[in-house]
């Protein structure tokens, strides 16, 4: 009985460690730097490979358009046709030679997933620019996009002078004895000296990593240091902090808001960082597929491809914009709410898909003016949006009027639909629907560009109006 | 050469194929007819009651409108019984053949309670949700009609909410948001924009 008992117990042990660890294990990304966005692409392992979805990886980068037949994957990417065939190695394009993947190619339903390993050799073939990718630290760098650095030593005092090939605004933070700058949004590469000892009175050494959040660098210092950029961010020098004068203390708005020690130094405020006009928000996402269109056609997927769309066009009119997700990941209706309500931007704008009627329907909160509420008024959760109502209706009014000038049919409503309540910001939620009988046509290059050209230039005519409004 | 016997009992199959195509057919449409039949038969719900002109709000795909329409059927005394008559003769129009705003099959509604003479509470059944198309504007127009049909039968009532087999729900199909109370003077408001 007792042996009966122990193996009771070892069985139990390891299905509670394996359960343990199952929940543990979180899904790997890889970022993607490019010129044209900053993303993150998930990882789906099969049979041991690395694989990435296609379209998520090629959709932010261009013009992508795919056709399936369950055995074969038509994929025209900026206009350049490319076959994959299912369970296949072998990758053929027109007037290139055959590209032999690292494994083989996957289709899940009506969806291609291409081995990471490949994605070096297979990149500069369907996006004509050279891939470079970081397998430890799962980062991919799409065109000649790579910030580098050179570190040097001065004396006289003593002091770091790092200079990098392009302006960077890293987090800061000094601690006894170190001090660490990270650089989330850069694509910051090695210098090809990671470690580097100094053996200086001031300096101890110095070490780089890249991880799949992006780039650290770590400063060993023997002595108290402070952090200052210059030169716009290309120039950050880690010195001893200079003797000081008897002058008032600094105010703590000269403070830089990246330093993050009390002991930090006041450096040159790095460069603004535009601050988005709108924020994109590709409803539904993960498990929560939305509308199933057609049987090969899902609501998340049309939202996604139409919000990345409507980001391009928006900023190709010089106005910033950000998205709550760029990649096929599940938000809540708070976690998107939170993200739209810090952002600072000034519109909201959800992005849905349907294939009942025709035309685009524009939704607004259905909540009720309150006399007398002021945006600073504390409200609860379910009537954020209250003071906002006016701004919103001026949103879907101008969103309105450009559809119909485009000869989009239209049609405007106030719906209960979260999280347009939430939003402590003009909201607005846009459906899209096909213009003919066919689901499919939501997701035809041509369809989706005539709606983004037509979303985009009444959000342009909303600029200066949004944040004139009582 | 294909002898005349071979002829004639090629024929003879290609006749009796034609014929059990004709009858799978008729068998066809025979089923059909069985299974539309409630929806197709006089919009009277279960209830007892004298008849009495009931106003329907019905909702169009068509032109994306919401109409009140007059008919005439049993109305009990009974306010939450006479809620849940006239949303199931309005949700037997959705279901019949000729529907402008169809709905899965089985969808109907349990019960209608009155916690005040201002609130009510509409349960409605599994089927009704799970099988509801999934879009705002068709989730906004079955959940509006079926407001403001509440509405016309009972006009002290000021505020509805719904559950599905009894429970909450966060959403009527992954959008339309039913986890609350719905103010019916908003929902009349919004209504509006839609005829």
């Amino acid at each position: 009985m007792p042996k009966a008992h122990s193996n009771f117990a070892r069985v139990t042990t390891l299905l509670l460690l394996l359960l343990a660890a199952a929940f543990a294990v979180e899904p790997r990304k890889i970022t993607v730097y490019a010129a044209q966005a900053n993303y993150q692409v998930d990882i789906l392992v099969r049979n041991g490979v690395d694989y990435v979805g296609l379209t998520d990886l090629l959709e932010p980068l261009g013009r992508i358009e795919s056709r399936s037949d369950g055995k074969k994957l038509k994929l025209t990417f900026n206009g350049v046709e490319t076959v994959f065939e299912a369970n296949s190695r072998q990758l053929r394009a027109r007037g290139t030679p055959t590209l032999d993947l690292s494994a083989n190619f996957l289709l899940i339903d009506g969806r291609g997933f291409v081995p990471v390993a490949s994605i070096p050799q297979l990149l500069p073939r369907l996006a004509n620019q050279p891939a470079d990718f970081h397998a430890a630290a799962r980062r991919l760098f799409v065109g000649p996009i790579q910030l580098h650095y050179s570190a040097e030593l001065r004396h006289s005092p003593s002091r770091l002078v790092l200079t990098f090939s392009a302006p960077v605004n890293p987090a800061v933070v000094i601690e006894k004895g170190r001090v660490h700058l990270s650089f989330h949004r850069e694509p910051l590469v090695g210098s090809g000296a990671d470690n580097v000892s100094y053996g200086d009175p001031f300096l101890a050494s110095t070490s780089f990593t890249e991880t799949p959040a992006g780039a650290e660098f770590t400063a060993t210092v023997l002595q108290p240091a402070t952090v200052a950029l210059a030169d716009a961010g290309r120039t950050l020098t880690i010195s001893p902090p200079a003797p000081t004068p008897p002058a008032p203390a600094p105010s703590p708005s000269a403070q830089s808001p990246n330093a993050s020690s009390p002991n930090a130094a006041p450096r040159p405020p790095a460069p603004p960082r535009p601050r988005p006009f709108v924020i994109l928000d590709a409803a539904h996402g993960g498990d929560d597929t939305g509308a199933v269109l057609s049987p090969t056609l899902l609501e998340k997927t049309v939202n996604l491809a139409l919000a990345r769309r409507l980001q391009k066009e928006l900023e190709a009119r010089g106005i910033p914009t950000v998205l709550t997700r760029t990649a096929d990941n599940p938000l809540t209706w708070d976690q998107r709410a939170i993200a739209a309500n810090t952002s600072h931007a000034s519109l909201y704008v959800a992005l849905h898909a349907s294939t009942s009627g025709h035309g685009v329907r524009i939704y607004t909160s259905m909540l009720a003016l309150q006399p007398g509420q002021s945006k600073r008024s504390f409200l609860p959760w379910e009537q954020a949006q209250s003071p906002f109502l006016q701004q919103s209706s001026l949103a879907a009014a101008a969103l309105a009027a450009q559809s119909t000038e485009d000869g989009l049919p239209v049609r405007t409503s106030s719906v209960p639909l979260r999280p347009l309540n939430n939003v402590t910001l003009a909201a607005v939620a846009v459906e899209v629907t096909p213009p003919g009988d066919s689901p499919d046509e939501l997701a035809a290059p041509e369809f989706q560009q005539k709606i983004a050209v037509s979303l985009a230039a009444a959000i342009a005519t909303l600029r200066g109006r949004l944040e004139e409004a009582p | 050469m294909i002898s005349r016997k071979l002829q004639l009992i090629i024929a003879a199959l290609v006749a009796a194929i034609l014929a059990m195509g004709f009858y799978l057919v008729h068998l066809k449409h025979k089923a059909e007819s069985i299974a539309v039949g409630p929806a197709t038969q006089q919009l009277v719900a279960p209830v007892n009651g004298p008849p009495a002109q009931m106003t329907l709000f019905v909702a169009s795909d068509d032109d994306y409108s919401i109409r009140p329409i007059s008919i005439t059927s049993a109305l009990p005394s009974d306010p939450g019984e006479r809620g849940r008559a006239s949303l199931h003769a309005l949700i037997l129009r959705y279901l019949a053949k000729d529907s402008p705003h169809p709905l899965g099959p089985g969808a109907d509604v349990h019960d209608v309670y009155l916690l005040d003479p201002a609130s009510a509470v509409v349960n409605l059944n599994g089927e009704f949700a799970n099988a509801h198309r999934s879009g705002i504007e068709v989730e906004q127009l079955s959940i509006f009609s079926l407001v403001l049909t509440l509405k016309a039968q009972l006009p002290q009532l000021n505020r509805v909410r719904f559950l599905v087999d009894g429970k909450t729900r966060d959403t009527l199909a992954g959008h339309l948001d039913i986890s609350d109370w719905m103010d019916i003077a908003l929902v009349s408001a919004a209504a509006k924009d839609l005829k």
